[in-house]
């Protein structure tokens, strides 16, 4: 008896299983069209254009990607627009880059990021972009030329470049994130048509969730060197030839003599950098950055040989960095934008009640910035 | 009704099972919301509080053990008709009773609702009751030893995720825990209370002590499990105060799922919906042990079957899934048990224990003196 209780239960239990998984909604995989890229643009007051890069996965469409725009005023309303335009369902699990126009980042993002926010089927590693004029111009490019969809392209585009540490990266995440705390802002990179294809023209600095302005990407260095702990990319410096005049090897090119700057590249293995606040009645901050660094490339040929020689150099190239840098905390002073977390960083050390955005804001306008670089020249490449 | 309840000597489990069954019932549905629960109380110290909530219900826990011990081996019921009489403490016995059905039935409501959210948006809330109810049915009809050995199944297979939670950190921002201890004593015990929901479960030792073999062992290995259950609140919560943004964590429902997010494996893009998936292995001891406490009461207060009972109490659970439509009634109940809970668990066994110590001393001290006298 009990034993045919029991052997009822497991009858029940599996008969329940079997019945019920057919009541959970079916994806399959050739109905869906999966949306790998998105634009927005500011159509008109009140109004957003909404533009999908559909991935199909039908075995017989000879165009597996498409593009659909449509208007409306809420970006779920968009999806209902574009799902009338498609013989597939539209599903945003395989979302990989969202675009913005920089008419829509102007006013304001926070309500559509928090639409991505919301959807538990988009990733929280999806890269947010702003472009350069309207999104529209960038999702539209001829995408025959491309070997992957678009939403793809973009993706790698912004993988590639912030693996190989030219750009902060702007996923999701991170982006809610700095937008939310109380002493950070967020960064998005610029996209902008070059040609055929798109290029990164440089990081958008958001206060609060509006641009506010640029940063080209030739600055993108020491932004990283403040913003990201670990390693910062290459970076090429401008000298004055004529200071280094000691340590160039003379090897008779005197007509190199017409050229008035000297560029040295280096190559950054590790860098760290640390923000401390010293007086806090004074609010002033001291920004001590150390790195490790490859010398990979100079316009003259400088004798390395010395050690002194290679102090001098290191010597030369604190400086530029320091003023470099200095000039940078000024510049975001001067835009009210905080993508570093100096403000994170205040209070972190102040045991008073917690700032809110708009105090520290009001703080930041009299922060005083001290800057120390050390950097340390580790190798010379494979020739002295 | 007997006070002391003696089991078949083959149904006993070891000691160090209750390792399992109390770090198992312990971790639920409560700590993947765990996190924003106790920041909104005490800020960017929530840890501190999840530490110090460890530390209460380790205390709580002495007293717990130190009433049963009292006992040969006594449950709850036999120690409420013992204490209160058999009117009192038969009530007192079916008003925990509810507060277990109650839980039981908030411990499936609430996974079923992250189910609905994360992946299943269209899923009939009943459907997956069902299922659920049946396996812990099923389970509970499979006697004690067999809950024992589902906790233990589900705490060694799920202590992977442990190691998961450590991605989230490349993302960290530890300027956020500072300054540390910058919060009132008043904040951090509020935050302390909030964690109520995700620590309790220990309370269940009161019915599972008579089938422990070693007894004198119990306490050292429930303190152990408690030490764990409060060392893993206290780093996921930590992790999430790094890396989420003060105002961020505040808005996010299930902290844990959403830190899950950012985790990506090579050929599977969310980890999420693995994490959610498993957590049904998480909380499936929770609701076999509540059930099984809850029914068990049913042959020992009001002399019937304990399988009627889970029946019962199944029916009945599965019945109350219907009155529960949205995500706000959902709240109102999880808080209704969260805070009866809070009193269930934390202040009662401490009063009942003081009630039973004194009792003791005073009979023992009756007995000495009417021996001298």
């Amino acid at each position: 008896m009990q034993r045919r209780h029991k052997w009822k239960l497991i009858m029940v239990n599996i008969a329940c299983v079997l019945t019920l998984c057919s009541c959970v909604e079916t994806k399959q995989l050739e109905k869906l069209g999966l949306i790998t890229a998105q634009g927005y643009d500011l159509e008109k007051e009140n109004e957003i254009k909404g533009t999908v890069v559909v991935h199909k996965f039908d075995p017989l469409a000879e165009n597996l990607t498409k593009v659909i725009t449509v208007k409306s005023h809420t970006s779920k309303a968009l999806r209902q627009e574009q799902n009338l335009e498609i013989d597939q369902k539209l599903v945003t699990g395989q979302l990989r880059c969202v675009i913005y126009s920089k008419e829509l980042a102007k006013r304001g993002l926070s309500q559509l990021v928090d639409a991505l926010n919301r959807d538990p089927t988009i990733g929280n590693m999806v890269y947010l972009t702003v472009a350069d004029d309207d999104a529209l111009s960038i999702v539209n490019i001829d995408q025959s030329k491309l070997k992957v969809n678009l939403g793809t392209y973009l993706y790698n585009l912004i993988k590639q470049n912030v693996e190989s540490e030219q750009l902060t990266s702007p996923t999701l995440h991170e982006f809610n994130h700095n937008l939310q705390d109380h002493g950070k802002d967020p960064v998005l990179p610029i996209l902008k048509l070059k040609g055929e294809g798109v290029t990164i023209s440089g990081i958008a600095l958001f206060k609060g969730d509006r641009i506010v302005g640029e940063l080209p990407s030739n600055k993108l260095f020491y932004a990283k060197v403040l913003y990201d702990k670990y390693k910062s990319g290459t970076h090429e410096l401008g000298f004055n030839r004529s200071h280094f005049k000691q340590i160039i090897k003379n090897q008779g090119r005197e007509n190199k003599e017409v050229y008035d700057r000297l560029f040295i590249s280096i190559d950054n293995i590790r860098s760290h950098a640390k923000i401390k606040l010293i007086d806090k009645e004074k609010l002033l901050f001291r920004v001590e950055v150390t790195l490790d660094s490859r010398l990979l490339e100079a316009t003259e040929p400088l004798d390395l040989t010395s050690t002194k020689n290679i102090k001098f150099i290191e010597k030369k190239i604190n400086k530029e960095m320091e003023s470099q840098i200095k000039q940078l905390l000024e510049f975001f002073k001067k835009k009210q934008v905080d993508p570093i977390g100096i403000g994170n960083e205040y209070m972190a050390n102040s045991r008073e009640k917690p700032l809110s955005k708009k105090e520290w804001r009001e703080l930041y306008k009299d922060a005083k910035f001290e800057v120390r670089v050390d950097n340390t020249i580790v190798k010379t490449g494979v020739i002295d | 009704m007997n006070v002391n309840l003696h089991p078949k000597e083959g149904i006993l489990f070891s000691a160090y099972l209750l390792f399992f069954v109390i770090h198992g019932v312990q971790t639920g549905v409560g700590i993947v919301g765990l996190p924003r629960i106790v920041f909104l109380e005490a800020k960017h110290d929530a840890w501190i509080s999840v530490l110090v909530a460890g530390v209460l219900t380790s205390i709580v826990l002495w007293f717990i053990i130190t009433m049963l011990k009292q006992y040969d081996s006594a449950d709850l019921y036999g120690i409420h008709v013992d204490v209160f009489g058999k009117w009192v403490g038969n009530s007192l016995s079916i008003i925990y009773m509810l507060y277990m059905v109650g839980s039981f039935f908030i411990i499936f409501m609430n996974y079923i609702e992250i189910v609905q959210v994360w992946i299943f948006p269209n899923l009939a809330t009943w459907q997956l009751a069902l299922v659920l109810i049946f396996l812990t049915v099923y389970a509970v009809f499979g006697g004690i030893r067999i809950i024992v050995g589902v906790a233990f199944l589900s705490v060694v297979g799920t202590m992977w995720i442990l190691v998961v939670a450590f991605v989230p950190l490349r993302y960290a921002d530890f300027s956020h825990l500072f300054p540390i201890m910058n919060i009132g004593f008043g904040e951090l015990l509020k935050g302390a209370k909030s964690t109520t929901l995700s620590m309790m479960g220990f309370e269940l030792i009161m019915f599972v002590y008579p089938y422990v073999r070693e007894k004198k062992k119990s306490m050292k290995y429930v303190q152990i499990a408690n030490m764990y259950t409060t060392f893993l609140s206290a780093f996921v919560t930590l992790i999430s105060i790094v890396f989420f943004a003060g105002d961020s964590l505040k808005a996010t429902i299930w902290p844990v799922l959403s830190m899950f997010k950012i985790v990506r494996l090579p050929n599977l893009e969310r980890f999420e919906f693995i994490a959610v998936s498993f957590w049904m292995l998480i909380i499936l001891p929770n609701m076999c042990l509540y059930l099984w406490a809850a029914s068990k009461g049913f042959s020992r207060v009001l002399k019937r079957k304990q399988k009627t009972g889970v029946w019962v109490f199944a029916i009945l659970a599965f019945g109350a899934t219907f009155f529960i439509q949205a995500r706000y009634q959902m709240n109102m109940v999880t808080d209704l048990v969260a805070k009866s809970g809070f009193y269930a668990v934390i202040c009662y066994p401490v009063f009942l224990s003081i009630i039973v110590l004194v009792k003791k001393w005073w009979t023992k001290r009756r007995n000495s003196h009417a021996k001298a006298s």
